[in-house]
């Protein structure tokens, strides 16, 4: 499949109704809801937005944006140039199988030679729980180029907004902890690496792949299933109360209702400390029990939704900030078992790893 | 449901003993004396049509090894998904939420879910824990049929077990507005030597905003798994 | 050669440096100095016994043969399938018998587990090229 062939197939899927995919039903009910409408309606008359949705087109755009482009929430036309070619290369990449991706090989041969080796991949760390990039062909990418600067667009330079002291101190202590060379515990890893959850921002914010999320509607309901960490919330739209303050959990209790075409969901009850509102529910500093999450869904084509989320956590953060993207209906796009823990080999082998390391230093310094 | 449907959404939560043991069960003492009669084994009767699971002998002698071993070899114990039909008798609720498209299956334990495929069945890509399910109505009867499990699952944990050529087609029909009929067929010939059934009764919960929650149980298996792994105070190893 | 500035391109982007183009790190769920060791890399070629394509890493099982004749098993670590599967790949892919050639670093413990940068098969042809038979996008033909 060459490069023009599959932009021609990924521009035809961006315009196509849904349900020209053999073996997506979701796809063909929602076609023949689609066609009748342009505000798609359940048979009870709620907004449609079910199927199956991901992030990937926002997979590439930074979470925080570049100091440079200020306020600017768009690209210039250049820019967005400059994005596409990435964006086709990406595709070639991972059709190719990753390119000639060979570091491991360069060392080997630059030895060979009695050359220097070129340096190894380099991790955020730089030693502890560091990891190296994912070869190409188990990665998936945009399919799109997005118009975005940035994924936070409010406050309006799309920087998070200052962190309080405490939140700091928690944020400090936790990268230390994330820098020890020889890691003690499996809590030196992210709850991401422990295969327990990504959270709610984490779940929908894009990655390297497992960006797939599916939205289901029952009357009084709204369902959304993700792929990664194979979490799951049921959102009631029927106006119940949010739980008692005093049951607690990663996902935290959510309560929907519809504004118009917009399914605003409203999150409380999170057990804070421990997770961050950032990519895998990670790489921040870890929000309070006490924070807020307003998300807004609003289907503005068959194959698009937007997707808005407001973070209010004022013992971490000093303002309220926003993250917005579409996330898309893509034909053939369809989540598969992400079962977690029941796998982690990558724990086992790296704590094993990491005692024979304090062996190796505990006789080393005798 | 307006396509004529019976609506399955609810809460759902099956009664007795079957997670403990799907077939005829006294009770008896549990694996840890510390936890007295909260630690024990509670009685059940099964639910296995016939009484028996029709293992070959050679799956007879493997499930007897599980039971000798199953306070650590049970998937339950380290928090792994429970597979299918096993997820239906867990002693934790499920949610459906039945759209008119597909059917969405959650369970609070491990926040383990599936999605049902009504539409164009499809073929399972590669093996996994809760396999892949294709639904159709049978009349009022929700018929799924899974298939392409990695066979880890267990069926309880008295050690019951299935290959991964396990094939299950579950039937869910409404008795009243508030109980469901379950019944599983099972079939795998490298393990029994004919198919057999299970029947269980659940139960819609009507509490007052009865909703599912959250056991994310891996934190809880984590000293089990690797705390022989964890570095000890200086002083130690 | 194309190929090399596709490749220094997405290190670019993996390395942050490039403004629009810098991302969270790509292998945040691929811990990678914790178990392997940079300055043990190899190259393995040897017959596939087993593919597990489990998540959060599949495991390709690879019977090596040695110089001295013996036989010894590997097992290299690979990325998630999920992105796989999406392309239509199933358990089939890559069956027993499969001779592949992998590039990676060995693990720290010196056992025989390796992660696996770099799969080819014999004549240097990728795994996985592409998509077959989804409808995804790229699509060769199939009926699903």
């Amino acid at each position: 499949m060459n490069q023009r062939t599959f932009l021609l197939m990924a521009g035809l899927a961006a315009v196509a109704p849904l349900g020209l995919i053999a073996g997506q039903s979701a796809s063909t009910s929602a076609a023949k809801t689609a066609k009748t409408s342009a505000d798609p309606k359940t048979p009870w008359g709620d907004p449609d937005i079910q199927g199956t949705w991901t992030s990937d087109d926002t997979w590439g755009v930074p979470f925080e944006r570049p100091k440079q482009f200020g306020t600017r929430a768009t690209l210039t036309e250049d820019e967005l140039k400059a994005r596409e070619k990435t964006v086709s290369n990406s595709e070639e990449f991972v059709e190719t199988g990753g390119a000639n991706h060979s570091p491991a090989k360069a060392q080997i041969d630059a030895a060979a030679k009695g050359e220097a080796p070129p340096p190894p991949p380099q991790g955020r760390f730089g030693r502890g729980v560091d990891s190296a990039p994912v070869p190409g062909h188990w990665g998936e990418f945009a399919r799109r180029a997005s118009h975005q600067t940035s994924q936070i667009v409010d406050p309006p330079d799309g920087r998070l907004p200052a962190l309080t002291p405490e939140a700091q101190a928690l944020l400090d202590a936790k990268m230390k902890m994330r820098r020890d060379p020889i890691p003690a515990s499996y809590t030196n890893w992210s709850y991401y690496d422990r295969c327990i959850t990504r959270g709610v921002a984490g779940s929908i914010l894009p990655v390297v792949y497992g960006n797939g999320l599916e939205i289901v509607q029952t009357p009084g309901y709204v369902a959304i299933r993700y792929e990664m960490v194979h979490d799951v919330r049921i959102i009631p739209t029927d106006g119940r109360p949010h739980l008692s303050s005093n049951i607690r959990s990663y996902m935290g209790d959510a309560v929907g209702h519809w504004e118009g075409k917009t399914l605003v969901v409203e999150t409380t009850n999170l057990l804070g400390d421990r997770m961050a509102v950032g990519v895998n529910g990670d790489g921040g500093a870890p929000y309070s029990e006490d924070m807020k999450l307003t998300e807004r869904f609003t289907r503005v084509s068959p194959n698009t939704i937007n997707y808005e989320l407001i973070v209010n956590d004022p013992k971490t953060y000093t303002a309220p900030w926003k993250v917005a993207f579409p996330i898309t209906h893509e034909p053939g796009y369809q989540l598969f078992e992400y079962a977690c823990h029941e796998g982690n080999m990558a724990m086992h082998n790296m704590l094993s790893t990491a005692r024979l390391e304090d062996k190796k230093a505990a006789a080393a310094g005798k | 449901m307006s396509n004529g449907k019976p609506n399955l959404t609810g809460l759902w939560q099956a009664l007795g003993t079957a997670d403990w043991d799907i077939q005829d069960h006294s009770a008896s003492a549990g694996p840890l004396y510390q936890m007295g009669a909260e630690g024990a084994v509670p009685p059940g009767q099964g639910i296995v049509e016939g009484g028996e699971i029709p293992y070959t002998p050679a799956a007879l002698e493997q499930k007897k090894k599980n039971f000798a071993s199953r306070f650590k070899d049970d998937p339950e114990v380290k928090c792994y998904m429970p597979g299918v039909p096993r997820a239906a008798y867990l002693p934790f609720p499920f949610q459906i939420i039945e759209s008119q498209k597909d059917i969405l299956f959650a369970y609070e334990y491990a926040t383990t879910n599936r999605l049902i495929n009504m539409g164009k069945p499809q073929e399972a890509a590669t093996d996994t824990w809760m396999g892949t399910s294709n639904g159709h109505w049978d009349k009022d009867t929700l018929v799924v049929d899974v298939t392409g499990f990695n066979g880890n699952a267990w069926f309880d944990r008295a050690g019951d077990f299935a290959s991964d050529g396990l094939h299950v087609v579950e039937r869910y029909s409404l008795i009243d507005a508030n109980t469901m009929n379950y019944e599983a067929t099972i079939e795998d010939p490298a393990t029994f030597t004919r198919p057999w059934k299970i029947n269980v009764i659940l139960y819609r919960h009507r509490e007052k905003d009865a909703r599912l929650l959250e056991f994310k149980c891996v934190e809880f298996t984590e000293q089990l798994l690797y705390g022989d792994l964890v570095r000890k105070p200086s002083g130690g190893k | 050669m194309k190929n090399r500035l596709l490749q220094s391109r997405l290190w670019v982007a993996a390395a942050g440096i490039g403004l629009l183009l810098s991302v969270a790190p790509m292998w945040a769920h691929h811990a990678f100095a914790a178990e392997f060791d940079v300055n043990k890399p190899l190259v393995l070629r040897g017959t596939v016994t087993k593919m597990e394509w489990i998540n959060p890493h599949a495991w390709i099982h690879l019977d090596v043969k040695n110089a001295d004749g013996t036989v010894t098993s590997w097992m290299i670590e690979g990325g998630a399938p999920n992105g796989l599967l999406r392309r239509g790949f199933t358990k089939n892919s890559l069956p027993p018998g499969t001779e592949i050639v992998v590039e990676g670093w060995q693990a720290k413990d010196e056992s025989t587990r390796a992660n696996g940068s770099n799969i080819t098969y014999p004549d240097g042809r990728k795994l996985f090229i592409g998509s077959s038979g989804t409808g995804a996008p790229g699509d060769k033909g199939g009926d699903k």
